[in-house]
């Protein structure tokens, strides 16, 4: 890992090479842990990818503006293997032993879930841009601070949805029967609490609400369940493997119910991973490319996308995950607090986030007390003809939902 | 088993031992997690010793006792200030914070409940398991600890698959540390002051007996199932303990990779005592300590190799080590073990 680092530093300073103010600034350490290894891998990647891309982005706009002097960003990075207790000791290691005074966050809930104790006890500042779980949120972390939206909002577009479409089937909103399929852990569990809360709300029954297996690899059992049981909404989040196995086997096992969503499709590349079996899913996404944010770093989220890309070769030919913006957006976060702050001190650039009030690529950054962002929506967007295009809430539509869900034909 | 024949050697070398174990947070603050950990390592390699080594029996189970542990002292914890099905919920509420009273009532209050209820547990395990001998105990256990984590990780009221979060130390950071620090250290000692004691005792023999020929020390009439829960229970009482101040070391865990953590730490336990010396007191302390050097080591400079690396090393302690590092040096130097060898020279002059 460190090699990678030394690696990324040399290809920064040779990327900003061309750029004499930015060559001057002295380096600003932050710590991150992030799963490279195990089941969060894919994604761990994708956060890497877009913290390395915004700190290319701000070397190049003169790096961080301290007072006088200027600074570039340096993350000091560990592999946590998907692993809690792992994770958790290296945030110990990287801030009593490499000396961190900032953080930025690991992949997935439970991750953030295991640091930010750590964080919280040695309080160095950590903005996260990958723990959407409210059960974050709910213990009175004061160094905690997520630019994403909480994991309830993700698809209760979905349910809502759902709810308005109900009489196209010719039903009332009372006999939609909704299935639930989520993996055991924080994000996913907060997910199935939101579109609970959201059915029994809407009135509608949970006619299946299930875990999937551990590793994730299989839920064929569950669905062979929804093929006799015949919900009309199926609701399905296990992280990117979860949402590989489901698209994969939903095709496999030909599943007809009219409204399927899941989360993070995009990262899972379901559509180059499966083509037409993707088609018609809705996916939840925190953020759309195209929808009409911007900033003066990063240019609209367009540009941002395409940068990117640019960049990184290998999302060439894929809808870029906002896995990767969302950690893009963590970082600039940070460069505008210290910005603000005028001062390394902790306290005050702690404050200085707290106090964030942000129009971004990503969207609106404006922290709550507890340390989410309440200034940005999810959208939701629906797989059509291989292209995710944004169908709810509403006001960011672009395209209409294809309602009932046609079965691909090959 | 002591190092030196001297009496005043013996007071001398475990003077050194409380010394460096008192002074080590404060000469090494920014290691403190680490030492820590190697405490819980020695705690685990030591009470798997007296089933394991000195017993007999191989479970591979005992990490039941540190995920249960971790799970009976968080609700303890919580329990004493909150309604816990609240605090674990998934869904977001209201903020919950502890005061260093109520955090430290939790901690050594859960910590010690967590002892006890795995003790007890341990009994009531024991009277199904240890009809088993040899493989089918080791895998009857280790089933028990992959159960325990899925079952646990269903249970809504513990918070599920997505664990709990425990509050962290609501004072300083630094003070924070040593208290975990000490609690384990405490933990260790005292373990190590009472399982010296133990083995010295008649109990310590009858265990013995029980794992050099079980039969015979049931004819001998000494009532074996009795003798094997009691020590599994003691066993069970530190590990128990241990788990329940790990949960608030950690801040956070969940079942299956932190609290039953089966290919972790329960087998670390095993490979430690194996690298140190089964049924030796000091093998596994020894172990623990090679084998929290040799894991920090790997897992921060051959990131990547680790699991190669901790592989290579139990095949080769399997192959060419079967006795521990104890073990081989008993034989190389028995002398230091208070063992004496008669050299070929006195046997002559006896002769004559």
């Amino acid at each position: 890992m460190k090699l990678k680092t030394i690696a990324l530093a040399v290809s920064a300073m040779m990327a900003s090479a061309g750029y004499a103010a930015a060559a001057d600034c002295e380096p600003l350490n932050i710590g991150a842990a992030i799963s490279l290894t195990g089941k969060y891998a894919t994604n761990g990647v994708h956060t890497q990818n877009g913290y390395e891309f915004a700190i290319k982005k701000i070397d190049e706009a003169g790096g961080v503006k301290i007072g006088d002097k200027c600074y570039n960003f340096k993350i000091t990075y560990y592999d946590d293997e998907s692993k809690g207790d792992r994770a958790a000791t290296l945030a110990e290691r990287l801030i009593n032993q490499d000396g961190m005074q900032y953080m930025l966050g690991p992949y997935s809930s439970g991750m953030t879930k295991a640091i930010a104790p750590v964080t919280e006890k040695y309080q160095i500042p950590m903005i996260e841009a990958e723990g959407a779980s409210r059960s974050l949120f709910n213990k009175g972390y004061k160094y905690l601070f997520a630019v994403l939206s909480t994991s309830e909002q993700y698809l209760a577009s979905a349910v809502t949805l759902m709810a308005e479409k109900a009489g196209e089937l010719g039903k009332d909103v009372k006999d939609i029967k909704v299935a639930i399929a989520v993996e055991n852990d924080p994000f996913s569990l907060d997910i199935r609490a939101g579109v609970l809360e959201d059915a029994e709300r809407a009135g509608m029954q949970v006619v299946i609400d299930e875990k999937l297996p551990r590793d994730l690899s299989d839920m064929s059992a569950i669905l062979t369940k929804v093929k006799l049981v015949k919900p009309d909404l199926l609701i399905v989040s296990g992280h990117s493997k979860g949402a590989a196995t489901a698209v994969r086997q939903i095709g496999e096992q030909q599943i007809d119910t009219p409204m399927i969503a899941l989360t993070h499709c995009e990262a899972a590349d379901v559509v180059g991973n499966f083509g037409a079996a993707a088609n018609g899913i809705l996916c939840s996404t925190q953020w759309a490319e195209t929808l009409s944010y911007e900033d003066p770093l990063f240019g609209t989220a367009a540009n941002w996308e395409q940068e990117f890309k640019e960049t990184y070769p290998e999302y060439k030919d894929k809808t870029v995950p906002y896995q990767s913006a969302q950690a893009s957006a963590a970082v600039y976060v940070f460069k505008d607090a210290f910005e603000r702050a005028g001062t390394l001190d902790k306290e005050k650039v702690r404050e200085a986030i707290a106090q964030t009030d942000m129009k971004t690529f990503y969207g609106d950054i404006r922290f709550s007390e507890a340390g989410n962002n309440i200034a940005k929506p999810m959208v939701l967007r629906q797989i059509q003809d291989g292209k995710y295009n944004v169908v709810a809430p509403s006001e960011f539509a672009s395209h209409k939902v294809d309602f009932p869900r046609r079965l691909p034909t090959n | 088993m002591a190092f030196t024949e001297s009496k005043t050697g013996k007071i001398g070398l475990y003077g050194v031992l409380l010394v460096a174990t008192i002074v080590a947070p404060f000469l090494f603050p920014n290691y403190s997690v680490q030492l820590a950990t190697l405490w819980i390592f020695i705690i685990v390699a030591i009470t798997w010793d007296m089933t394991g080594g000195q017993m007999g029996y191989n479970s591979l189970g005992n990490i039941f006792f540190y995920g249960t542990g971790m799970y009976a002292a968080a609700v303890v914890g919580i329990g004493l200030v909150y309604n816990v099905g609240d605090y674990t919920a998934a869904a977001g509420g209201g903020i919950y914070e502890f005061t260093v009273t109520q955090w430290m009532t939790g901690y050594l209050l859960g910590s010690l409940f967590a002892g006890v209820f795995c003790a007890i547990t341990a009994v009531i395990l024991g009277y199904l398991f240890f009809g088993l001998r040899g493989p089918y105990f080791a895998i009857g256990t280790l089933g028990v600890a992959i159960a325990a984590g899925e079952l646990v990780s269903n249970w809504d009221w513990v918070g599920g698959g997505q664990g709990i979060s425990l509050p962290i130390y609501p004072g300083d950071a630094g003070v924070g540390k040593n208290v975990i620090y000490f609690g384990f250290a405490a933990v260790g000692v005292v373990l190590f002051i009472f399982v010296k004691w133990l083995y010295s005792t008649r109990f310590g023999a009858a265990i013995n007996a029980i794992r050099d020929d079980e039969e015979k020390a049931e004819a001998m009439g000494l009532q074996t199932l009795r003798y094997k829960l009691t020590a599994w229970a003691m066993s069970a009482f530190f590990v128990g303990v241990a788990g329940g101040m790990s949960g608030f070391q950690l801040g956070h865990f969940e079942p299956l990779e932190t609290a039953y953590q089966t290919i972790n730490l329960g087998i670390f336990m095993v490979v430690c005592v194996l690298l140190g010396g089964k049924g030796t007191l000091w093998g596994p302390i020894i172990g623990a300590v090679m084998f929290q050097i040799f894991k920090e080591v790997t897992w921060n400079y051959f990131l990547g190799w680790q699991w190669v690396a901790l592989g290579a090393l139990i095949v080769v302690t399997v192959v060419y080590f079967q006795d521990g590092l104890m073990g081989w040096l008993m034989q190389k130097k028995p002398e230091w073990f208070g063992i004496r060898v008669e050299k070929k020279d006195d046997a002559a002059q006896t002769a004559q």
